[in-house]
């Protein structure tokens, strides 16, 4: 099977994948949910003005009608308007996801630091308890539900450390004058430390293993034994052998884990009461909101579709013996 | 890509750790406290809340810290002050006022030169204006308002600094009654109140900060509404001008990161202190807590709904106070509040004027409470949960119920109901828990969709709700909100009763203040005989700042705008 | 996981005539880590057990006052309505476990089934099959559980149904492989060319080959079910009515217990919840290895936290 063909057919499937999520988000909320009206929730509403907006978000037409308009709608972008505030779905989501990426970038960044520098030390004491102790560790952490492990960095790392808990941004921070571009950027990093270390904390075990097994395959090869010969440091030799070959394996992995990072995320979120997309979508449940339930719902599984697809793409190169 | 160390990491912590670091400080000043200390002028008042701001529209609110933003940003023709333990009527906009001799006429004179925040005159015009466009939607779009503006017919605006403001009949409250209506700029809203006024009431101002004009001590210079919201001096504010540059007025989701901060110095003000906090904090030397009595009651809803389809042994009301009689209050204060509550009977609770005090008392009595559903004929099956009888409305059916609960309460309703829970199970009665959502959702959910007044059209499909209701001096709000004219607004329990409603038309109209004091007594009465509610308990109210600040005074939230006018940093 | 990793290259020379259970057993208790897993679920599931007869009274009782430091009174303290903790944990164990085994029963049985029908038909029922596990893989699982909650209400039940329908792929795709292999075996391809049927075939020769792969993706499977509903209840999605460790979290954060310095309201069951994780993936995983020795493609499987690796087992150094 060519690459190309493979390429080609993967993309064909997750293009498939996304109409059938679209699909199942509209089955999910319109049809199941019953009346999207009935979460409308306004006081006073007379029974016409709610017959009117009935009629204008389409709701009184056939489920077939209405399909053809979501995907109409979705097609042009619009993923319908938030019955609290009554924005655009994606105007309201916009700030959440600008504030949940960098944070899960730096999440995933400590992840992989962390599984390097474990992964690299547990190879090199292969067999002793420094590796036993790692690889425990690590899945001890991964075993950890990701709420309970913010609420302990909450309790015991945040005062130690002076870091804040909750938020993104010292609320005084640019009120009377502007504030300067770092003293914003390090604001936020603050603020985004304990929720990203808590996400890198869960996550780092994989990768240690990832790296420990690239570390270990070529540890014991021939080629080390003259590369040592030949007086390369130990760094080199690390990273020209062990670490470059767990690359690709690490970067595929950051893609398929995009699944446990959205669980992890939403918890850890909330439990910082940080103000991104997981936050949203749980406030979305209390206020009964459901397109934004809906639009986030839908992102979130492009998201990981999109995901799984740079990781088959990747995993083609990884292992050319993969089949379909 | 080269190993980096760990120790790197613990530097770069290092280095954010010493660069920004939040306003305010944590140095320990001395005396302050609420009356003393000298004033230094400036600084932002950071305030910590758990309740946030949902609209800035008067007409379509339902949070009370929405409220507080509207003291703040609109003219009121009068506030509450308090002085020598007591509440005091002052004026706002209005300097002073009388009435005509036959009590129908009320005569506001105003402050002269006022101006909203855009420059444009604030006069007499702008009053008039929204006291008629209230009374104009007042079954529709501006309900939400209309209860303050009760029996009022027009209001005209003679001069610039004068109002006029006529009744249908002398109204012995109406001062209390004006101090919960807020005036907007006409020339904003007037476009709004075009055919059927619906634009009144999903008109938000907030979305356009640039455009919204506000007249009041302060302007709003950010909104976000789960985050920090800004407010500014108004210069053009006829008042006493606030001490501070700003107000940022923090929203926190978990009440343990606004203690923590408070103790740590990144906010100065904390306007709720949950009720776990209070005794870690009176332990620490930097901070102030002040303790007064508070407004807000917390209650068991029984919907009271008389056409209601199901459980109508509900409805009886020997059956409720059976059910209730099984509820240890105590328990509920020592748990839930910490011991920061006391028990309570009325509506209106324990701050508000002519008070029935000699309601019940509710006794904490399981074995009486018992023995009455047995006389009743609701007798236990094998399970232990007491059965209904067949009526000719319902058939023979298990005492089993759902509570709904709403999820923004400032205290732990979910302990609250595990005792109610523990309570109504010792006299037999199964209940389980329904998390209704937030106000908004909650209140859909007592109300039901095609919630319609006029038709008694509402409240089936629940049968028990646990929630709280916000107290005021003048107990006239809170006897409304189970009125049928409330019917899908304010009103949570669907009681229709045209003898209560004519009651309460009656004491909007009397004069004589002992003679309003014996119907609202009265009110109260049937209230408590009919157990609409079974009043819980009151909580009292506990607010804490650090002792840089000064010129708090807790009596004043959600009165006046001396709230926040009169807080200064003490030197 | 990934939409596309395909264990279809596995190819799995096991000796025929050895029992797997017989390997199993022997492998096991080699193994230190599945000795350490299975006691550690063997001590929970003993308390679980055991909990109606620990307890005196509803563990929720309260028998003190609010957040009370650990003490002789009570050893590990007192939660946010003056309940024994230790009490609670007793009693949150069996409702933990039982969700946990029974969300992973039925994921085990979807997922069994599935690979069962695809891996023996073959053709386009495989096809069929497996795209349908492709399309159930990439629905991100916590914001499902949480969409389902808000929509249908949030019951036991429905947190064990949901659970239990989403978690079921990767169990289809290893029994499907296994399930191909073993029908390739000289005896099944006899016992058909007797003129076995296909109920007989699959009840008599190829289950018995499958079942211990199923039970050891099922332990795997109550790992994940026990993290899936800590989420659930977390996010205050959960049965009200039930008090769980996932549950014992929430509350301490609703009760303010970090103001408190109640460390002792958070710790100690967000320890029992990774505990028992712990446990069962461990032994999971010990049991996998057994009866997988040798899988020949680098297999990255996210969810179970295994990389294996080109040669060899990870775990025999």
């Amino acid at each position: 099977m060519t690459g190309f063909d493979y390429v080609g057919k993967r993309v064909l499937f997750a293009a498939l994948t996304v109409f059938v999520a679209i699909t199942l988000n509209f089955v999910l909320f319109r049809t199941l949910s019953g009346d999207a009206l009935s979460a409308l929730r306004c006081r006073q509403c007379t029974p016409q003005f709610k017959a009117y907006q009935r009629h204008e978000l389409g709701l009184d037409k056939s489920k077939w009608v209405q399909y053809r308009m979501y995907l109409n709608d979705l097609a042009h972008g619009n993923l319908g308007k938030s019955l609290r505030s009554e924005q655009s779905v994606t105007t309201e989501l916009w700030p959440s996801i600008k504030n949940t990426m960098p944070m899960v970038a730096l999440g995933t960044f400590f992840s992989i630091v962390l599984g390097i520098i474990v992964g690299v030390i547990t190879a090199w004491r292969r067999g002793t308890f420094v590796d036993r102790a790692g690889l425990y560790s690590g899945l001890g952490f991964y075993s950890m539900p990701p709420q309970w492990l913010g609420l302990l960095m909450v309790l015991f790392v945040a005062g130690a450390l002076g870091l804040p808990t909750s938020g993104i941004k010292d609320p005084t921070l640019g009120i009377l004058g502007d504030a300067s571009t770092w003293d914003v950027l390090v604001d936020r990093l603050r603020h985004m430390v304990l929720p990203a270390l808590t996400l890198g904390l869960v996550l780092y075990g994989e990768y240690a293993l990832i790296v420990r097994s690239s570390m270990l395959e070529t540890l014991g090869e021939d080629y080390v034994l003259t590369a040592r010969a030949k007086g390369l440091s130990n760094w080199a030799i690390v990273w020209r052998h062990g670490l470059r070959n767990a690359l690709l394996p690490i970067v595929t992995l950051v893609a398929l884990s995009l699944g446990y990072v959205i669980a992890g995320t939403i918890t850890i979120e909330y439990v910082f009461s940080y103000p991104g997309v997981g936050l949203a979508v749980v406030e979305a449940i209390d206020q009964r909101d459901y397109p934004i339930l809906q639009g986030a719902f839908l992102l979130l599984t492009l998201s990981v579709i999109v995901f799984n697809l740079v990781a088959d793409l990747l995993y083609f190169r990884l292992d050319p013996r993969v089949q379909t | 890509m080269s190993k980096r160390a760990p120790w790197l990491l613990a530097l770069l912590a290092a280095v954010l750790l010493a660069a920004g670091c939040g306003g305010g400080g944590g140095t320990t000043t001395q005396a302050g406290g609420d009356t003393g200390g000298k004033v230094v002028k400036g600084g932002i008042l950071r305030i910590g809340t758990v309740n946030y701001i949902d609209s800035f529209n008067p007409w379509n609110y339902i949070e009370s810290q929405a409220y507080n933003g509207f003291i703040m940003l609109y003219p009121q023709l009068v506030q509450y002050d308090f002085k020598n333990g007591k509440y005091e009527i002052a004026g706002d906009l209005a300097d002073s006022w009388e009435t005509s001799s036959d009590g129908k006429d009320w005569t506001f004179h105003l402050k002269s030169g006022t101006k909203w925040s855009d420059g444009q005159p604030l006069t007499a015009e702008d009053v008039a204006w929204t006291i008629n466009t209230t009374v104009k939607y007042g079954a529709g779009p501006t309900a939400v308002m209309a209860p303050a503006l009760a029996h009022v017919k027009t209001a005209d605006a003679p001069d610039p600094t004068t109002v006029v403001i006529h009744y249908e009949a002398p109204v012995g409250n109406a001062l209390a009654q004006l101090e919960q209506f807020f005036v907007v700029p006409q020339h904003v809203w007037e476009q709004y109140a075009a055919g059927n006024g619906k634009g009144l009431k999903t008109y938000r101002p907030e979305k356009d900060l640039s455009t919204m004009v506000t007249g009041g001590a302060f302007t709003l210079k950010q909104y976000e509404k789960k985050g920090t919201t800004v407010f500014i001096p108004d210069p053009n504010y006829w008042g006493q001008k606030p001490s501070v540059e700003a107000v940022a007025l923090t929203y926190y989701t978990n009440a343990d990161s606004m203690i923590a901060d408070l103790k740590q110095g990144n906010v100065d003000w904390v306007d709720q202190v949950p009720f776990n906090a209070v005794d870690v904090l009176k332990k620490d030397p930097k901070i102030q807590v002040n303790n007064v009595p508070g407004a807000e009651t917390t209650n068991i809803t029984w919907n009271s709904n008389p056409r209601k389809d199901k459980n109508r042994e509900l409805l009886d009301p020997q059956v409720k106070k059976a059910l209730s009689m099984c509820v240890d209050r105590d328990k509920i204060i020592e748990v839930v509040f910490n011991g920061y509550a006391d028990k309570v009977e009325s509506l209106p609770g324990h701050i508000s004027l002519y008070e029935n005090k000699n309601l019940g008392p509710l006794e904490f009595n399981c074995a009486a409470g018992n023995q009455a559903l047995d006389d009743l004929g609701y007798t236990k099956g094998s399970d232990g949960i007491r059965v209904a009888p067949a009526t000719k409305d319902q058939p023979e059916h298990k005492m089993a119920y759902e509570i709904v609960t709403p999820t923004s309460t400032d205290f732990n309703i979910n302990r609250e109901f595990e005792l109610v829970k523990e309570g109504f199970a010792a006299a037999g009665v199964k209940v389980t828990q329904k998390v209704g959502g937030d106000s908004t959702a909650t209140y859909a959910i007592e109300t039901t969709d095609n919630c319609d007044a006029e038709k008694s059209v509402g409240y089936t499909g629940w049968d028990i709700a646990m929630w709280d209701w916000v107290g005021y001096v003048d107990p006239d709000a809170m006897l409304s909100y189970v009125t049928k004219a409330q019917w899908c607004s304010w009103a949570d329990a669907g009681w229709d009763n045209p003898e209560y409603d004519a009651l309460y038309n009656k004491q909007g109209t009397t004069i004589d203040e002992n003679e309003r004091a014996k119907i609202v007594q009265q009110m109260e009465q049937m209230i408590y005989d009919n157990f609409v509610y079974t009043q819980l308990v009151e909580e009292q109210y506990i607010d804490a700042h650090t002792k840089q600040w000064g010129g708090v005074e807790p009596n004043l939230n959600a009165y006046a705008k001396m709230y926040w006018t009169r807080v200064h940093k003490v030197g | 996981m990934s939409a596309t990793a395909n264990p279809a290259a596995v190819e799995d020379v096991q000796p025929a005539i050895e029992s797997r259970r017989g390997l199993l057993r022997r492998e096991l208790l080699r193994n230190p880590q599945a000795i350490i897993g299975l006691t550690i679920l063997g001590i929970f599931v003993l308390i679980a057990l055991l909990s109606p007869v620990l307890l005196s009274q509803d563990p929720k009782t309260k028998v003190g006052s609010v957040f009370e430091a650990p003490s002789s009174a009570h050893v590990l303290g007192t939660d946010g309505g003056g309940a024994d903790m230790l009490a609670l944990l007793v009693g949150g164990a069996p409702v933990s476990l039982i969700v946990g085994f029974a969300a992973a029963a039925v994921s085990a049985l979807i997922g069994g089934a599935v690979g069962l029908l695809s891996g023996f038909f073959g053709g386009k029922t495989d096809v069929a099959l497996m795209r349908l596990t492709d399309y159930v893989i990439v629905i991100p699982d916590v914001p499902l559980m949480i969409v389902v909650a808000a929509l249908f209400g949030r019951s036991l039940t429905n947190i064990i149904l949901i659970i239990g329908a989403i978690y079921w792929t990767t169990t289809a795709r290893l029994i499907r492989a296994q399930v191909k292999s073993v029908r390739e075996r000289v005896y099944v391809k006899r016992a058909r060319a007797l003129g076995a049927g296909n109920t007989r075939l699959i009840g008599r020769h190829i289950l018995p080959q499958v079942a211990p792969l199923l039970i050891a993706n099922t332990v795997l499977l109550v790992a994940y079910a026990i993290f899936a509903e800590t989420f659930i209840t977390f996010l205050g999605l959960g049965d009200p009515s039930l008090v769980s460790w996932g549950r014992l979290i929430e509350n301490a954060f609703t009760d303010d217990a970090i103001l408190n310095n109640a460390w002792w309201a958070i710790v100690t069951p967000g320890l029992c919840v990774t505990i028992v994780i712990l446990g069962c993936t461990m032994t999971g995983q010990a049991m996998e290895d057994a009866l997988n020795p040798r899988l020949r493609v680098g297999h990255l499987s996210v969810k179970r936290f295994r990389l294996r690796p080109l040669q060899g087992r990870l775990d025999s150094e």
